[in-house]
């Protein structure tokens, strides 16, 4: 059983080759059509402010320290007061992501076509997998692998006595698939390098939760101890010009 | 902000392409880039490569962001005529575009039709009421009309909805400034000092402000930012070390009716120590007026 199957080279020229072009192929193709079908974002007036209400606490947070304690207290109020302030978000208007979601139109159909547009050629090739290239073995894995990978590698050969590193095309594809990254990068531009396995976990993901966001810097500016610096600032200019002078 | 790097290659390219070197069109991308204003140079070599036809189709699909280009910079530099040909060009390759209806309104703005450019600038609003830039134009164009008030105003709302952007809070505050408006003044220039703590020039601004709005706190304070930007410069900004002796003397004025409080005195001998080191500058630098300035920090001392 340890003795070593001779495979095809025929197997590597029509076989692993085409598959991997093929892959790289349906992967710019899906960059380009998305490019055509991406509308473009139109920004909601509300979402921008809380966005930038966002970026100028988290600025009041981080340099607390340098203003005067009066206009930071002023500052902090502005932003937390109960009835008027800006992060301050009342308990039952907390928007719901997910209702917001479904309810705003055009949210939901972008999550489609990402999803769609992801769904589909990976539904396509596998099939196309599946019914070209199946019933042989394909490649043989360079380590070692335990008998619970059989029936995830081996699908189309069934003998159950084959060593579980020689594996079908199908797992070549499923290696393409989650490995094609770099390749995309270099093609593609940097930035653009998204492939299925990054798209999998945007879909998990939700639109921007602003209220959480919200709450949470408001919970850090009501912490915040304010410590004026600039005393200290005092003594080290003194030193500095010590240095200068001398 | 433009780092030293990126400094140092602009100017770099600059000589080379003024010396008559190739390299215009790395310059003028460059340029775009960063976002500094060279509308002379740009002017000059955009025009240079537009008019080589056999430059210009070198450039393929660039040669629209060159135009682009070649137009603000024409307008900045009052050639409205050749920045009327770009936009004419631009017109014909891609009607009914909001970027060349932004450059049409620009033009009317630079030949000074404000009430045309107000109408096609509000108009450009509606289609995109979250467009940046064309906000800051109406800006402009109230300052540029001599309406500070105006200006004000439309800033206000602008950071109302954008208020993390530094610049705009940088504008509002030297307009504030211009009006005498200090306290006002003051808070924007708070704003800046919390979004970029690091940045010397803040701090000078708001210890000037401070200064000018007088009051022993104020003064006080306005001590103390002054010598946060000698820390943060190593020493080197002549005007907080001038800062500093003017707000010992007039701190040692107003105090003189109180007792000593001297619970600010945490940095007794920083006076003595800026006046030291503006002489010791001035010996360097312009030793012709060293006699002025003894007698002035000593006037200074002494009252």
């Amino acid at each position: 059983m340890a003795e070593d199957l001779v495979l095809d080279t025929a197997i590597r020229d029509w076989v692993l080759i085409p598959l991997s072009v093929v892959m790289v192929l349906i992967g710019i193709l899906r960059y380009f059509v998305s490019k055509l079908m991406r509308s473009s974002p139109s920004p909601d007036a509300k979402i921008v402010k809380e966005g930038q209400v966002i970026i100028r606490a988290r600025n009041l947070k981080a340099g607390a320290n340098f203003i005067p304690l009066r206009s930071f207290r002023t500052r902090r109020l502005y932003f937390s007061n109960e009835e008027n302030g800006l992060l301050h978000v009342p308990k039952g208007q907390g928007t719901n992501p997910q209702a917001q979601m479904f309810s705003d139109p055009n949210m939901a159909m972008d999550m489609m076509k990402k999803n769609l547009s992801m769904i589909i050629p990976q539904a396509l090739t596998f099939a196309w997998v599946n019914f070209f290239f199946s019933g042989f073995v394909a490649a043989k894995i360079p380590f070692p692998l335990t008998q619970r990978f059989r029936s995830m590698l081996q699908n189309g050969i069934d003998l159950s006595t084959v060593d579980v590193s020689y594996v079908s095309s199908r797992s070549w594809y499923f290696l393409n698939l989650f490995g094609l990254r770099g390749l995309f990068s270099l093609i593609l531009g940097d930035e653009n390098a998204i492939d299925d396995t990054q798209r999998m976990m945007q879909m998990g993901g939700f639109g921007f939760d602003a209220s959480k966001s919200l709450g949470a810097e408001k919970d850090g500016l009501d912490i915040i101890q304010h410590d004026w610096a600039l005393p200290r600032f005092e003594q080290r200019a003194e030193s500095v010009l010590r240095k200068l002078v001398k | 902000m433009v780092t030293k790097t990126e400094e140092t290659e602009l100017n770099q390219l600059e000589n080379q392409v003024e010396n008559g070197g190739g390299g215009v069109w790395e310059y003028l991308c460059l340029v775009r880039k960063l976002k500094v204003r060279r509308s002379e140079l740009v002017l000059k070599h955009g025009l240079s490569i537009l008019n080589d036809p056999g430059k210009r189709s070198a450039l393929g699909p660039d040669e629209w962001t060159l135009y682009e280009q070649v137009a603000i910079a024409a307008m900045d530099c009052q050639s409205l005529a050749v920045a009327q040909n770009c936009i004419k060009v631009l017109q014909k390759k891609f009607p009914e575009s909001k970027r060349v209806g932004k450059l049409e309104a620009l033009l009317l703005e630079a030949k000074g039709m404000w009430e045309e450019a107000e109408k096609a600038y509000s108009i450009l609003l509606e289609d995109n009421p979250l467009d940046q830039v064309i906000h800051k134009r109406k800006v402009a164009m109230a300052k540029a009309q001599g309406k500070p008030s105006l200006a004000i105003e439309h800033l206000n709302k602008y950071l109302e909805v954008f208020m993390a952007d530094h610049d705009a809070w940088r504008e509002l505050a030297e307009i504030y400034v211009s009006l005498q408006m200090y306290k006002q003044a003051a808070f924007c220039y708070e704003e800046l000092i919390l979004s970029q703590p690091t940045l010397p020039l803040y701090h000078l601004a708001y210890a000037e402000v401070l200064y000018t709005i007088g009051g022993h706190e104020n003064l006080i304070a306005a001590r103390k930012y002054y010598a946060s930007t000698i820390d943060l410069t190593g020493g080197k900004s002549t005007r907080a070390l001038f800062g500093i002796c003017l707000c010992g003397s007039a701190i040692a004025q107003l105090s003189k009716g109180r007792n000593k409080e001297d619970k600010d005195m945490a940095a007794p001998e920083l006076q003595s120590l800026a006046a030291t080191a503006l002489e010791k500058e001035y010996k360097q630098k312009a030793p012709a007026k060293l006699n002025l300035l003894s007698s002035a920090l000593r006037s200074l001392k002494l009252s």
